[in-house]
């Protein structure tokens, strides 16, 4: 099912794009395929977060589904997190974030999501591709059976957005269709 | 009555596509409302401002929508776009500032690429062995194909005691016949003067952008990180609003106006020396 959503997102993608390369602009409808795109490429985030906290996920598969999940990322995407204690940003490379993730000494983890999210705008940068951002909501809790310890919190992802227009041969013709990657996440601890 | 209406059914319309778009299928929280009121993007503030969007956040409106810019979802926004637990903004200037916006003859509108607003941000450098924290003036600007963000002025502390004229008689100068020796009397100001901008046009005006980039070029300056964003408007005619992100419990979050001043003539440029810490 969700691939043939995919696909579906796909082929509309590439039934527009000659009218993107006319006028480079995005139409209402346009965004919101895109948006769509986008959503499913932050849900696959989201899935793929859950399952590498999740501390029945086996190191090796836990590795193959980090594989996955940076290469959701345009190449040199960083996490920058903050928490209620301070303002100022860590910034991990996303691997690192994903490996630290992997790494948190807590026996239950769960990870869900708010259902609400919003989609910026797209804005177009020099280079001629379009930006936005996602922002989503993280519930995270965190229980360590010999100490007691329960650790909760929720956090703010603001997750960019690269839109770009791409180019692919299909049965000889050459289709161009806008993709999209994922890049910078500010993680902001919210007092919620 | 209409557009309250409209607002609700539209608010209860959205929680269903909210429900049906979530995220993490399965494993949902269901937001309580704060999230959805929370401004969570700068972006947001506009469409806000703008009535440019549902109240949820969800529908994005377009010119000939029946909602876009609607005078009264703008009026509700609005209200709701001020910080209403912290900041002292009287009511009689906040309904003074609405009233002018939404004007029935010159209503104004926020537009991203119009400039006169940009950001304020304060980040932390090393420096000299020490942590100190530098202002950051940043514009948005067209650039190739789209816009960029560029930094147009910086406030360091260690740098600004750098400079300091002398002026009247405690001024050494260059005596006007100094040519007819061939400015070998330059060594006055390169050698002997521990104040060498003394020697200086009137006008001079150190370039502290100019100064920090050549420090950072010569690694003498390491950036650490951000630690705190706001954005100031001048869009609006006659008002001045600063723009802040709360993070904090309840229903009036996100990024809302934290000051609003009604600017009289000469107040904008003063404010903005004043912002840009050239005062």
């Amino acid at each position: 099912m969700k691939n043939n959503i995919i696909l579906f997102l796909g082929l509309f993608l590439i039934s527009t794009a000659t009218v993107f390369a006319q006028s480079e602009t995005i139409s209402p409808a346009r965004k919101q395929a895109i948006d769509s795109l986008a959503l499913e490429k932050v849900k696959d985030l989201s899935k793929y977060i859950s399952i590498i906290g999740s501390k029945e996920t086996q190191f090796s598969e836990a590795n193959r589904v980090m594989d996955r999940a940076e290469e959701l990322f345009a190449p040199g995407a960083e996490m920058g997190v903050s928490s209620i204690n301070t303002s100022e940003i860590a910034y991990y490379k996303v691997r690192r974030y994903f490996e630290r993730l992997m790494a948190l000494n807590y026996d239950r983890v769960n990870i869900t999501w708010y259902d609400i999210q919003y989609i910026s705008d797209l804005e177009r940068q020099p280079d001629g591709r379009y930006v936005g951002v996602v922002t989503i909501f993280q519930r995270f809790e965190g229980t360590s059976i010999e100490t007691g310890m329960n650790y909760k919190d929720t956090t703010k992802k603001d997750i960019t957005i690269y839109v770009e227009k791409k180019q692919t041969q299909i049965a000889g013709r050459t289709i161009e269709f806008w993709d999209v990657m994922l890049g910078d996440v500010r993680v902001t601890e919210t007092s919620a | 009555m209409r557009i309250t209406l409209i607002t609700i059914a539209i608010f209860v319309a959205s929680l269903s596509i909210v429900a049906a778009q979530g995220i993490g299928s399965g494993g949902t929280i269901k937001d309580d409302g704060r999230f959805a009121a929370s401004t969570k993007q700068l972006n947001q503030f506009f469409r806000r401002f703008n009535a440019e969007e549902s109240p949820d956040g969800n529908t994005r409106f377009y010119t000939g929508d029946s909602l876009f810019q609607n005078e009264e979802l703008r009026r509700q926004f609005i209200l709701r776009l001020f910080d209403n637990e912290t900041t002292g903004i009287s009511a009689d200037l906040k309904n003074q500032f609405i009233n002018q916006v939404l004007s029935d003859n010159y209503p104004q509108y926020l537009k991203f690429h119009l400039g006169d607003w940009f950001s304020e941000v304060k980040a932390q450098f090393m420096f000299q062995g020490k942590r100190e924290t530098a202002t950051l003036i940043l514009k948005i600007q067209p650039q190739g194909l789209g816009y960029e963000w560029v930094i147009d002025a910086v406030d360091f502390g260690p740098f600004r005691n750098l400079f300091d004229k002398p002026v009247g008689d405690e001024k050494d100068f260059l005596h006007p016949l100094s040519h007819e020796l061939g400015f070998m009397n330059l060594r006055r100001a390169f050698q002997d003067s521990e104040l060498p901008e003394a020697f200086t046009e009137s006008s001079f005006s150190p370039d502290y952008l100019t100064i920090f980039l050549y420090e950072m070029k010569k690694g003498n300056l390491k950036f650490e990180t951000v630690s705190n964003v706001k954005f100031h408007f001048f869009q609006i005619d006659g008002w001045y609003f600063e723009v802040a992100q709360f993070n904090r419990p309840g229903f009036n979050t996100g990024w809302l106006i934290s000051s609003l001043v009604k600017l009289n003539t000469g107040d904008k440029e003063t404010l903005q020396k004043y912002i840009y810490g050239s005062n």
